[in-house]
């Protein structure tokens, strides 16, 4: 099977050549195949967040290669990266990242926008996706009128509106408690049983045991990657 | 996206922070309606100067013939050029319409009860005339051809007249409403310094009657030139002539003076020929130089207003980093980006544009009627460059921080707080 995501001896150097030079991926390789459920694990500080700043092509590596689906993403203009990052991949960040002032729907609907598809689908697209999340009743809420864990799920929402191939999510469950979190975790397992490529970064094991492969990466290397034992939600 | 997706978000973002945006209109709409009530203004007053120029008709030649030598009394001794000047332009048909003597006189006009020396003369704050008694002018048969008249009632002046020293006139629309209203004044006598003058025609109005402009055109008799002796006036030395185009104006100068070198006698006199109007030019010259330095000046206030549009540009772009951080991780392009802030400030200074437009009408209404009695109405070319100006000047000082904005690579924007 080909692999969806190649690492080949990344590095990301903050002030390279500097005394304080900061190694954040300190030559990486990873392989990830697709419909893989993988967690990075590290401590913070560990450069875990900018691996997947890496995998999402929000930024690009100092050295080494990145091929995603066998592209080189260096070799990609930024157009080229917009597109990736619109159709291939979906973020659900901790902080939520909606856009206060539009409302749940509209928030949905913007990679639709990006992707250029005309307003009567968008609509659907994303009603669908809300649906999925359970929040198709809020949808002409802001997202200050709701709850943390409901605001996670429309980021989900925003997520999986364009069926991207792969969800990446950095420390989704961080600003919820627990018993929502178990629910966001429940969503990922359930789109990587869809076949999803699943990226789910955190600094907490008993989070990472959603995973069926755990990568722990510390001082921008990888110390450990191995299949383990699923904890289902 | 297409654009009309990019106009929705840059409208729900103008909505999103309504105070800051009635301050970013209001940075424009000043100098916006500063400019536009400036440029209408003078705009309106050419086009009066030019209403009134129309009226006398264009292709006119001044023709002045003067003498050195005084007689014991110390006026100028001036002989009769008109009659010879007369049967010269007569054989330029080609190239000439008319000539006509531009003299006038100080006589005091009677009818009935009306007398011109008791009639009022009335000026407005630039002592242009609204309503006075009207002008006496010294004329040949030809001075309807020279300035755009034509009969309205009885008949014209006739060279005979002239000849035959006929004590006749023909008044002006505006003169034959002061003297007899509604009246027909034809074969009615007038006195002219106790002297009895027959009406044997009025002219058709130029302008609309009763207005200052009426009294400024068509409030006016025309005595046979000849007249000046019984009247104790000197006989004319200043002419009109009337060319048919710009071309055969020039034609005719030359013609004109080359008689005139033959007949004045250089060692006591001279003469002048030149195309009438020079300093109606001067005077929009002026005014043109008077609008360049008013404009120059309210063309500062809307460089301001653009620099005030450019902060708080930037101070958007600077807040809503994240949120451009957010829009990139969803596929937003750079092109996207720019294009978003772009169409942003373009609509917000288009909306003060439009402010300053209503602001600009009200006030180039309001100076025109302050200051020159006259309704001026920005002309339509007015109106949409001021609009275009607005939008142009949002496209421009808002391009540096859109390009701030799509410059931030995806991660360091998600950064921000």
């Amino acid at each position: 099977m080909a692999k969806l995501i190649e690492l080949r001896d990344v590095y990301k150097i903050y002030g390279e050549g500097l005394e304080s030079e900061v190694r954040a991926l300190d030559g990486v390789s990873l392989d990830i195949e697709k419909g893989e459920f993988v967690a990075v694990v590290g401590q913070s500080g560990s450069g875990k967040s900018t691996m997947m700043n890496v995998l999402g092509c929000l930024d690009i590596p100092t050295r080494g290669t990145y091929r995603l689906d066998g592209v080189d993403v260096r070799e990609l203009s930024d157009k080229e990266l917009s597109r990736i990052r619109n159709k291939q991949i979906g973020f659900i960040f901790q902080q939520y990242n909606l856009i206060q002032n539009l409302t749940v729907l509209e928030n949905v609907e913007l990679p639709l926008i990006y992707q250029g598809i005309d307003p009567i689908d968008r609509r659907e697209l994303a009603i669908q996706a809300l649906t999925r999340v359970g929040l198709a009743d809020r949808a002409q809420h802001k997202p200050t009128q709701m709850s943390g864990g409901q605001q996670q799920r429309v980021a989900i929402a925003r997520a999986i509106s364009t069926h991207p191939p792969i969800i990446m999510a950095d420390e989704p469950t961080g600003a919820l408690d627990s018993r929502t979190g178990h629910e966001v975790l429940g969503f990922l397992q359930q789109l990587n049983k869809e076949g999803s490529t699943v990226i789910l970064i955190t600094h907490d094991n008993g989070i990472a045991a959603t995973a069926r492969r755990i990568v722990r990466i510390a001082d921008g290397k990888i110390i450990e990657d191995h299949p383990q034992e699923v904890n289902w939600y | 996206m297409n654009i009309g997706q990019a106009f929705k978000m840059a409208w729900r973002s103008i909505c999103g922070k309504k105070g800051r945006s009635a301050l970013t209109i209001l940075s424009i709409f000043i100098g916006i309606a500063a400019v536009m009530t400036i440029v209408s203004t003078m705009e309106g007053m050419k086009a009066k100067t030019m209403e009134q120029f129309a009226a006398m008709g264009a292709n006119r030649i001044e023709v002045s013939v003067y003498a050195y030598m005084y007689d014991e009394g110390g006026n100028p001794i001036s002989k009769d050029y008109f009659a010879g000047l007369y049967r010269f332009c007569s054989g330029l048909k080609e190239s000439i319409i008319g000539i006509t003597p531009k003299g006038s006189s100080n006589a005091t006009v009677v009818y009935g009860t009306k007398n011109s020396s008791t009639m009022e003369w009335k000026y407005d704050q630039q002592y242009n005339v609204v309503s006075g008694p009207p002008q006496i002018y010294y004329g040949s048969d030809q001075y309807s051809a020279c300035n755009n008249l034509a009969i309205a009632k009885g008949r014209d002046l006739a060279w005979l007249d002239c000849e035959k020293y006929n004590q006749i006139c023909v008044l002006g629309a505006q003169a034959a409403r002061v003297f007899f209203g509604s009246a027909n004044p034809v074969g009615q006598i007038m006195k002219v310094n106790g002297n009895n003058f027959e009406v044997v025609g009025v002219y058709g109005a130029r302008v609309e009657p009763d207005t200052p402009s009426a009294y400024q055109t068509d409030n006016f008799m025309i005595l046979p030139y000849t007249a000046t002796r019984l009247l104790g006036d000197t006989a004319p030395t200043e002419f009109l002539v009337k060319a048919k185009d710009d071309a055969s104006m020039k034609t005719a100068i030359t013609e004109i003076g080359g008689y005139l070198s033959g007949v004045v006698d250089q060692s006591m006199g001279g003469y002048q020929v030149q195309k009438e109007g020079y300093w109606q030019d001067y005077q929009n010259q002026q005014l043109t130089m008077i609008s360049l330095v008013l404009g120059g000046i309210a063309a500062i206030s809307l460089l301001v207003g653009g620099i005030g549009i450019m902060n708080i540009m930037l101070v958007t772009v600077t807040e809503r980093t994240r949120e451009i951080g957010i829009r990139r991780s969803l596929g937003a392009q750079r092109s996207s980006i720019v294009a978003q802030f772009l169409i942003e400030s373009g609509m917000l200074c288009g909306m003060g544009g439009i402010v300053g437009i209503i602001f600009g009408t009200i006030g180039s209404l309001a100076l025109g009627k302050i200051l020159f009695q006259m309704t001026i109405f920005p002309a339509t070319w007015v109106t949409l460059a001021a609009f275009g100006l607005s939008v142009a000047l949002g496209v421009l000082f808002g391009s540096y921080p859109a390009a701030k904005a799509s410059k931030l690579q995806p991660v360091e924007a998600l950064r921000a707080d």
